[in-house]
């Protein structure tokens, strides 16, 4: 909300620069989120009142006005459309600086042939607001040759305000009024005057029905008769434009200068317009529609609190008035409504209808049920004034059942218990009586919030107030003693923690995606319509660029970032996300969330560097990540990686990963068809894994293996063997033979080449012997080599191609 | 006792050999390269070598003497031997250490690849260890919730924006047109977890979880559909708005420096009463104004409050025996505060460029 602090200082003396002002507010709970400068600086503009027009000899659309400046008169040419004789306006005399030109005087100029000595100036011109339909018309009270600053507040400033939904009084002027009176300790002044009422009877010409007093507990509501329609004066105008409003016409400008002021929205009808002389406040009726005031026809339901006449409704209470009761040029009698509606019928018809207003924005956070007449009285006074209109006697006033504060118990003891305060209760009396409510008692307080505070229900409420008004930095700063708490991660977290850090010291970065994946990209990952992966959770309202459904794997969003870095010359990919992905359960309940770990890579494996190796990764590479990572985390169980097929990896080289015979995760190289569907011009490798097998499966420590004192024996063979015959199966032989003397078996070479039988395949081996006892001979160790040897050959037909044995230190 | 001073003592009184002991030594100690070492090797102990010369002046001598010469021949020979090889290896190590070739030692290093921790899970830990040291527990809580746990029981009120379609994702609802607390809905805050971890413990209670978190937002610089935040909450007997000052003090100095200034700002929060924003002064400009603070001199970090008795209600815990306060940290808000981000999208867009800056 924007406030004029010209405005402001008619409620309350301003003793504070507006900075000050604005951090005052800041910590008193109404942000000053900006403060704006009004006005340019304008020197050199009078007063000046049209003495004649005349034609100009040169343009239609230019006239020459003949203009008393209060020392002499003088002849400007002018294009506006409301020139007109009589007319009090703004001149700028040769020499004045403008907004526009805050540097170069005006200089006198010849306009079409003719030599005009000054020129009047529009709003625009005058920096007051965007408006340049025409010249500004000033109050013809105005004294002709004052300085414009006498007449004009053209410089001011403003504060934008951010106000908090439970603070709707501060919605107004005098809202911020109040705070700053009570927060600076200044006196506030209500601008409410009693209307001069020279009219007939109000009841005469008007009643009120209140059909929904639930959704319409008090309605009041002021005719004035005979106004004339024209523009509002310019201070008017000029607040109103300040506070972000336009200008239209004075009586329907009195209205939300009421609105602004007071924070009451009203609503203005053009009275003659209105079927008979009673207004209905009833729910609005199946089917039935109405045209608003900004030229939409709406269609209404019961959930729809309306303004009606015998007829038909004139307006969507607190929302919006109808087109057709509307106040025009024409407008003669108006009826000013002032109704206390209730803020949860409006929010429902506000919603219902899609469509926030100024007054809706007020009604739905809870409006001064007290100050609905007052407000009426004000607007009325205001069109007598302003518009020339008879205000007629009395307010009709329908409140039924008047909502009266509850008084509420204040425990001054609560108090500082909440806020660890040493506050006396004379000093919350104090604060709370500045706030205008009222209190009584001396140790425990009896509270009774005044009725434009519907925040304040509970203790907690008056606890809240007290605080922010005494001030949040008085409060002593203290940590809690705590004590005697089991406090830190628990050990899952610290495993959690240590995977993470393995995978980034392992060369991967993480990366984090968005949640949701759009059930298409399941599609292009071919899965079927019966995998348990297409049980995705979808949203009712997606944000349509993320997609509708929460992922039920973390590739398509890793296959999505690859796409994209590759796309932007970003060749070389090492990532892995850790997140969660959603499992539907039961119809209506919550999913089952699991927390995944992803990999991908794609490119070489090294990043740059200059004689570096150029090789791009495989799935060995892969492999090994995911055999580092399980080693990192000091997985205690046997993992296996065994053939495994998935219909997005590449037939052939996907694996499944078991943890204790359990399926923890799939690994290989993403199929290419599936990779062109993501647009993936390269071969990329994926992995996708369960953290909790992963972290939960390294829960018991892994028992130490001493290193062993004594060298160890190294023998390197090369084991041919047929090719479809899996390395898994030829290390599990090599271990069976080698006994706990075989301290590792270590893979070097895979060969398949001339050297070797068609159908055939070496792999070497780097085998090291051991004993924790001494150091062992070669005799020892060749027959352990005589044992593995003779096991391959019976097992797999395999025959030896190199047996060499060099004694190295361990 | 070693050789040389074995040697010492049988040469004692024999200056002429006591010469030849030395003169031997120094010999070898003066090789400069593998050639004078082999000199050194003929002539000390080759055909007509010194120390077959010491053998061949054995005939003709007393028993006694035989024996000396014997002896400090032998010993000779041996301590002879060992300084040559010794010599040996010195000079071979000093010949290697000139044959390297220069190398252009401005060339960039070969540096292995090193993995990098995504800024937000940098930030979330830095902000969660924070919160540990100071005797938090870690709990996590589900991002699919029930508006139970998200709105309802925090106070939300019904019919408020915040619990419509709009501003919410939303799986399911039992009813199009309003809400329910069966409704499920991605959270919108990490508070939810307050909810669950009162329902099933009692206080005494210093929980901090961080989790992701979500919106209906169209992603732009300054928004997105999904988030992530630090939920924090301590609930005793004795909790005051003075004990969450000072934590939060501590927290926002731990982690924007130690001498930064804090502010607590009234605000509202529908779950909190009292409610505080809270304020850093600037890190950019120490409070005077700069782009990162938008002039302020000041950055708004957090909200905070009391935990409203309602909340308490809500989980049966009687509210005039507990107090406690609550506060949600935006980690996406202070990873961009501290790096000056100025654009949400770079987190989620896991450019390997960005991903590798932290
Ligand atoms: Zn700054």
């Amino acid at each position: 909300m924007k406030v004029s602090l010209e405005w402001l200082s008619e409620y309350v003396d301003l003793v504070l620069s507006p900075e000050r002002l604005a951090d005052v507010l800041s910590m008193a709970g109404t942000e000053v989120e900006r403060i704006h400068t009004l006005g340019a600086r304008v020197s050199g503009v009078v007063v000046a009142r049209v003495v004649k027009v005349k034609e100009h000899p040169n343009a239609d659309r230019l006239r020459i006005a003949v203009v008393d400046d209060g020392a002499a008169e003088r002849e400007v040419v002018c294009g506006a459309p409301n020139l007109k004789a009589g007319m009090v306006s703004a001149l700028a005399l040769p020499g004045a600086l403008l907004p526009a030109s805050p540097d170069t005087g005006l200089s006198e100029s010849v306009i079409r042939g003719v030599m005009s000595h000054g020129m009047l100036l529009s709003e625009d011109e005058l920096g007051l607001s965007d408006d340049r339909g025409g010249i500004i018309e000033l109050e013809a009270g105005a004294v002709v040759g004052s300085d414009i600053h006498e007449v004009l507040p053209l410089e001011d400033m403003v504060l934008e305000l951010e106000i908090t939904p439970n603070r709707p009084d501060c919605m107004s002027v005098v809202g911020i009024a109040r705070e700053v009176a009570a927060l600076t300790g200044g006196e506030f002044r209500w601008p409410y005057r009693e209307p001069v009422e020279d009219g007939g009877p109000a009841g005469d010409l008007l009643k009120v029905r209140l059909v929904d007093r639930i959704g319409c507990p008090r309605y009041s509501a002021r005719v004035v008769t005979g106004v004339e329609i024209r523009p509002s004066p310019a201070w008017m105008q000029r607040r109103l434009v300040a506070s972000g409003m336009r200008p239209i016409s004075n009586v329907v400008d009195i209205t939300n200068y009421v609105l602004l002021e007071m924070g009451q929205p009203l609503h203005a009808f053009d009275m003659d317009l209105l079927t008979d002389t009673t207004i209905v406040v009833r729910k609005a009726e199946p089917g039935e529609r109405m045209t608003t005031l900004d030229g939409v026809e709406r269609a209404l339901d019961e959930d729809c609190l309306m303004i009606a006449d015998a007829a038909r409704a004139v307006a969507i209470a607190g929302i919006m008035g109808g087109e057709d009761s509307e106040v025009t040029d024409a407008t003669r009698n108006v009826v000013i409504e002032s109704a206390y509606f209730d803020p949860t019928a409006v929010m429902l018809t506000s919603r219902r209808l899609a469509l926030r207003t100024e007054a809706s924005s007020r009604f739905e956070r809870g409006t001064d049920p007290g100050g609905t007449a007052r407000a009426a009285d004000r607007a009325a006074e205001l069109m007598r004034e302003l518009a020339g209109g008879t205000v007629a006697v009395g307010v009709i006033d329908e409140y039924p059942e008047p909502i009266v504060p509850v008084a509420i118990e204040l425990r001054p003891d609560r108090v500082n218990r909440v806020l660890g305060t040493d506050i006396e209760a004379s000093e919350m009396a104090g604060i709370l009586g500045r706030l205008e409510a009222e209190v009584e008692g001396k140790d425990a307080l009896r509270v009774t919030a005044p009725t434009f505070r519907p925040d304040l229900e509970r203790e907690i409420d008056l606890i809240e107030e007290i605080a922010r008004v005494h001030g949040y930095d008085r409060i002593p700063s203290l940590l809690p003693a705590g004590g005697g708490l089991v406090a830190g991660l628990t050990r899952e977290q610290v495993r959690q923690a240590k995977l993470v850090d393995g995978l980034v010291s392992l060369g991967l970065s993480e990366a984090i995606t968005y949640s949701f994946m759009r059930p298409g990209d399941l599609e292009l990952m071919r899965l079927s319509a019966e995998d348990p992966l297409r049980g995705a959770v979808t949203l009712i309202n997606p944000v349509a660029e993320t997609g509708e459904a929460m992922r039920t794997t973390l590739l398509p969003g890793l296959l999505r970032l690859a796409s994209s870095n590759l796309n932007k010359g970003n060749r070389d990919l090492a990532v892995f996300e850790c997140g969660r992905v959603f499992m539907a359960g039961a119809e209506g309940g919550l999913p089952e969330e699991v927390e995944r770990v992803g990999i991908l890579i794609c490119g070489r494996v090294s990043d740059a560097g200059w004689p570096t190796e150029d090789r791009a990764a495989d799935f060995f590479d892969l492999k090994g990540l995911v055999e580092d990572a399980l080693s990192i985390c000091g997985t205690a169980v046997k993992a296996v990686f065994s053939p495994a097929e998935a219909v997005f990896l590449l037939r052939g080289r996907a694996a499944e990963l078991l943890l204790d015979s359990e399926l923890a995760g799939l690994l290989g190289q993403l199929d290419p068809a599936v990779a062109v569907a993501f647009d993936i011009d390269c071969e990329v490798y994926v992995a996708e894994m369960s953290r909790d097998l992963l972290t939960g499966a390294a829960d018991v420590p892994r028992p130490y293996v001493p290193v062993g004192r004594f060298p160890n024996v190294k023998v390197d063979i090369a084991v041919v063997v047929d090719s479809s015959v899996e390395a898994r199966q030829i290390e599990e032989e090599i271990h069976v033979r080698g006994g706990e003397l075989l301290r590792a078996a270590r893979l070097f070479d895979v060969y398949e080449g001339p050297q070797i039988p068609e159908g055939r395949k070496s792999l070497a081996y780097a085998l090291e012997f051991g004993s924790a006892e001494g150091t062992l001979t070669d005799t020892e160790a060749h027959e352990r080599m005589d044992g593995i040897i003779e096991g391959l050959r019976e097992r797999f037909g395999a025959s030896i191609r190199g047996r060499d044995s060099i004694q190295e230190d361990s | 006792m070693d050789d040389l001073e074995k040697l010492n003592e049988l040469t004692e009184g024999r200056p002429e050999l006591a010469r030849l002991v030395q003169e031997s030594l120094e010999e070898i100690g003066a090789c400069r390269d593998g050639e004078d070492l082999e000199h050194a090797r003929i002539r000390l102990l080759g055909k007509k070598g010194t120390v077959t010369g010491l053998f061949k002046g054995l005939a003709g001598l007393t028993t006694g003497d035989k024996k000396v010469l014997g002896q400090t021949g032998n010993l000779l020979r041996k301590l002879i031997e060992e300084r040559l090889d010794e010599k040996g290896r010195e000079l071979a190590g000093a010949a290697r250490s000139q044959a390297g070739r220069a190398l252009d030692v401005t060339l960039p290093g070969r540096r292995p690849r090193i993995g990098h921790k995504h800024l937000l899970t940098q930030v979330t830990e830095e902000i969660t260890s924070i919160f540990v040291s100071l005797g938090y527990q870690v709990v996590v809580g589900p991002e699919v919730e029930l508006d139970y746990y998200n709105f309802e029981a925090l106070n939300q009120p019904p019919y408020h924006p915040a619990r419509s379609l709009h501003d919410t994702l939303y799986v399911s609802r039992k009813d199009p047109h309003r809400e329910s607390p069966d409704d499920v809905l991605l959270r919108t805050h990490t508070s939810p977890v307050q909810v669950r971890v009162m329902e099933s413990r009692r206080p005494p209670l210093y929980v901090i979880s961080p989790g992701k978190a979500y919106r209906k937002d169209e992603i732009d610089a300054t928004h997105s559909a999904m988030f992530h935040q630090v939920e924090g909450f301590a609930v005793g007997t004795d909790i005051t708005m003075g004990h969450l000052k000072g934590t939060l003090e501590v927290f926002a100095r731990k982690l924007f420096g130690e001498e930064r200034d804090v502010r607590f700002r009234p605000h509202f929060f529908p779950f909190t009463e009292p409610s505080a924003e809270v304020d850093v002064s600037c890190h950019g400009c120490g409070g005077s104004g700069c782009a990162i603070c938008k002039r302020s001199g000041w950055l708004e970090i957090l909200g905070s409050g009391m935990i409203d008795p309602r909340v308490f209600e809500y989980v049966g815990y009687d509210p005039e025996e507990y107090t406690g306060f609550a506060f949600g940290v935006g980690v996406e808000r202070v990873a961009m505060l501290k790096y000056a981000i100025d654009d949400m999208r770079v987190f989620f867009e896991n450019d390997a460029r960005f991903l590798r800056q932290y």
